[in-house]
């Protein structure tokens, strides 16, 4: 047969998300491929530019469906630079424990995305479940399930409900139990290995130069993790490994979200042993308010006020369930930011497709890119 | 005595010919009266095993949604029906209402041809596949054969509807069937010679006869079950080896572009080869509806042996469903080496004991004289 394109999106159940994969093949192998992004552009980055600073935590939401508190971290840590808010240190706690539930929710998601790719239906039901809880948990103090609005600059909304460190214990003792039996469903079972070992390898000198971070990075053997290389919010007082895998294939990826998965655990035990002791205040005393003119009147210009905040900029790099989510904030003394930036590590594992897809099958397809983890509302934005 | 399948339906032919012409149905009038109600029995036999095929297959998707939702940590259907078991005729009711359609660019006769032939031949399958000792629509002496045969019509059907359709993704589905089930078709054969050379016939009923007599096969022919059943899973298209469809990568597969009752059709010609494939299981190893030893009286009772034969192919199609729940997909290219490089081996393997054992005297095993 000759060579034909195909087109892999923007609808089809290998995408998981609104792009598009073309794929050149010859018969059943990968000659080329051309990544398609852009479907689901919203346009975030220029809808912050007419939001107050706390209502573009809504938005931050809406960036990724998977890792809502991780957006609004990164956000809110420019933000605080960039308008010069200290954060109280419980509060600081309670978002690395937000955030690595989320990481939690967002491999486990991961997790049955990928694996019900090669065909597994079990892990798939067996994640959701999982997740459940774990959404239960941040439903208990943010009030919502996906969208939770829960974070503000100069802290968080509302402190965790009483008894709530105890029963997420249980959860993380119950997830423990439970990331056991993914393994054995995928480590044991010789199709699983066959199908991910020795797939879809960008060799870490290869993830460098394109800028592909967090798992797939790891999974080439570079141990490079912002929560350690540059520490942010409690992370320096928490202690925890970075897995790293030398295979740099599919089956790499899985073993570090494995891991990190415990990693996770580990360190949400740590944040609700120091929550257990550590009473305090949740968001700082002193926010700057603004005291411009409430209502601008419309054109982007006549937003920079005579009185408004102390000007500044900031930028904050978080590692995100996906890798390394960068923001960057200007602040020129308005009540709406002058112009936010966000880096999405997704948009740049993806548009790295053809150097870790051709060569390969397109039954391989599915794996290869269900192991990069794709969240198409995180890169399109 | 045994009743048969035919009887019943001239039990109940000759007693609606009997209301016609006001006799009663042991002293029917003869010449012409006789041979309607003769003829109105096959036809009333021939809707017995078609409702019962199709009730059967449902009953079968029913099982296969629970005892999936089980493996799962989920119930599987629940509010149609009690337990669900319902869901399926709603579903089929949803899909019959839809809109029968097919894409601009596709080619008409064979876009509608495919789903229609794989179904119709999946259930003429059930015909003459015997349930219980007379309990068959037709009693054809190779029916083993001609149940082989035709089952391995599929592929055919299933690259013409795909190459139809005028969809790549179908395209690729539709050629992957036909590798897969050439591929599959060698070793399932092969592992059924294993049996023949036991019993000498092609004939399913003396092939359940012998077993029950000597012994079932499955212990003997132990690779050969293997082989049949691993084999029967690629026919059948399920996970591990349902590549044709793979969801993942091919959206449906071959049945991509088909909507509504065309899609319901090749469902329903899934599951019903799911059916038959269980059922050939079932005929060729594990005894058909005999039980073995002490428990035999109980499959005596009227309709008792159909009663085992349906235990019998749900635990063999549960074995499948578990299958289904505990293992991804594989690949093509390692499909077809499992098939080619493992499967053809052992089924090679496997008639040199079936004929070693024919060769020592099988069923009363002596060492000959050499």
């Amino acid at each position: 047969m000759s060579e034909m394109w195909v087109n892999m999106g923007p609808q089809h159940p290998m995408t998981h998300g609104l792009w598009n994969l073309r794929v050149k093949i010859d018969g059943e192998v990968i000659v080329d491929a051309d990544p398609e992004m852009g479907f689901l552009h919203r346009g975030i980055e220029k809808i912050c530019e007419y939001r107050r600073y706390n209502e573009v935590v809504t938005l931050m939401d809406r960036t990724c469906y998977v890792a809502g508190l991780s957006w609004e971290h990164v956000y809110l840590m420019a933000v605080e630079q960039a308008l010069g808010v200290s954060v109280p240190a419980r509060a600081e706690y309670i978002r690395v424990m937000s955030h690595e539930l989320q990481r939690l929710a967002s491999h486990i998601m991961w997790y049955a995305a990928f694996v019900q790719d090669i065909g597994l239906m079990t892990p798939f039901l067996y994640g959701m479940r999982d997740r459940d809880l774990i959404l239960d948990l941040l439903q208990s103090y943010t009030g919502a399930r996906m969208t939770y609005e829960y974070m503000r600059v100069g802290g968080v909304r509302n402190d965790v409900p009483v008894g709530f460190t105890d029963r997420c214990r249980k959860v993380m003792d119950w997830l423990e139990e439970k990331i056991h039996d993914y393994e054995a469903l995928c480590d044991r079972s010789d199709i699983f290995l066959k199908r991910t070992v020795g797939l879809g390898i960008l060799k870490a000198k290869e993830c460098l130069d394109l800028g592909v971070t967090g798992p797939m990075l790891r999974a080439a053997g570079v141990p490079r993790d912002l929560r350690r290389d540059h520490p942010y919010s409690a992370y320096p007082e928490l202690d925890f490994v970075i897995p790293t895998h030398d295979g740099a294939d599919v089956y790499g990826r899985y073993r570090v979200r494995m891991e990190e998965m415990r990693q996770s655990i580990a360190i949400v035990r740590q944040t609700l042993e120091w929550l257990d002791h550590h009473p305090g205040r949740v968001l700082a005393e002193k926010v700057p308010r603004f005291v411009g003119t409430p209502t601008p009147p419309p054109g982007r210009e006549s937003y920079i006020l005579r009185r408004g905040y102390p000007k500044g900029r900031g930028f904050a790099a978080i590692e995100e369930p996906h890798g390394e989510a960068l923001a960057y904030v200007i602040n020129e003394g308005a009540e709406h930011p002058y112009r936010v930036k966000f880096r999405s590590p997704v948009m740049v594992n993806i548009a790295a497709a053809k150097d870790y897809l051709v060569g390969y099958r397109v039954s391989d397809i599915p794996p290869i890119m269900g192991s990069v983890d794709i969240c198409v509302g995180e890169s399109d934005r | 005595m045994t009743v048969t399948l035919y009887d019943v339906a001239y039990w109940l032919s000759s007693h609606l010919v009997a209301l016609a012409t006001g006799t009663s149905a042991s002293n029917l009038p003869g010449g012409p009266w006789t041979t309607a109600a003769v003829a109105l029995a096959w036809l009333v036999t021939g809707i017995i095993v078609f409702a019962a095929s199709l009730v059967n297959t449902l009953i079968l998707i029913w099982w296969e949604r629970k005892l999936l939702g089980r493996f799962m940590d989920r119930r599987g259907a629940m509010h149609v029906g009690f337990a669900g078991l319902l869901q399926n005729l709603a579903d089929g009711l949803k899909l019959f209402r839809k809109q029968v359609f097919s894409p601009r660019e596709a080619d008409q006769f064979g876009y509608y041809l495919a789903p229609t032939a794989y179904m119709v031949t999946s259930i003429i399958l059930l015909g003459f596949l015997p349930v219980s000792t007379g309990f068959v629509g037709g009693s054809v002496p190779l029916s083993l054969l001609l149940a082989l045969a035709i089952f391995s019509f599929a592929p055919l059907f299933i690259f013409v509807g795909s190459w139809s359709s005028n969809n790549k993704y179908s395209l690729i589905g539709g050629m992957r069937t036909a590798a897969q089930l050439v591929a599959y078709e060698i070793p399932l054969l092969l592992a059924v010679v294993s049996v023949v050379l036991l019993t000498g016939s092609f004939d399913l009923t003396t092939i359940v006869m012998d077993q029950a007599r000597y012994g079932w096969f499955w212990l003997p022919l132990i690779l050969g079950l293997v082989v049949f059943s691993v084999a029967m899973l690629a026919e059948m298209e399920r996970i591990p080896f349902d590549l044709p469809e793979a969801e993942a990568e091919l959206v449906e597969g071959w049945s991509t572009e088909y909507g509504g009752m065309l899609f319901a059709m090749t469902m329903l010609g899934d599951y019903v080869r799911g059916l038959v494939g269980s059922y050939l299981i079932v005929l060729l190893f594990l005894g058909g509806w005999t039980l073995p030893g002490p428990l035999a009286p109980l499959a005596a009772f009227p309709l008792g042996g159909i009663v085992w034969f349906q235990i019998k192919t749900y635990l063999v199609f549960g074995v499948f469903i578990w299958v289904r729940a505990a293992l991804p997909r594989v690949r093509t290219d390692q499909l077809l080496q499992v098939g080619w490089k493992r499967m053809l081996p052992l089924s090679l393997a496997n008639i040199v004991i079936a004929a070693a054992l024919v060769v020592w005297g099988w069923p009363h095993l002596t060492w000959p004289a050499l």
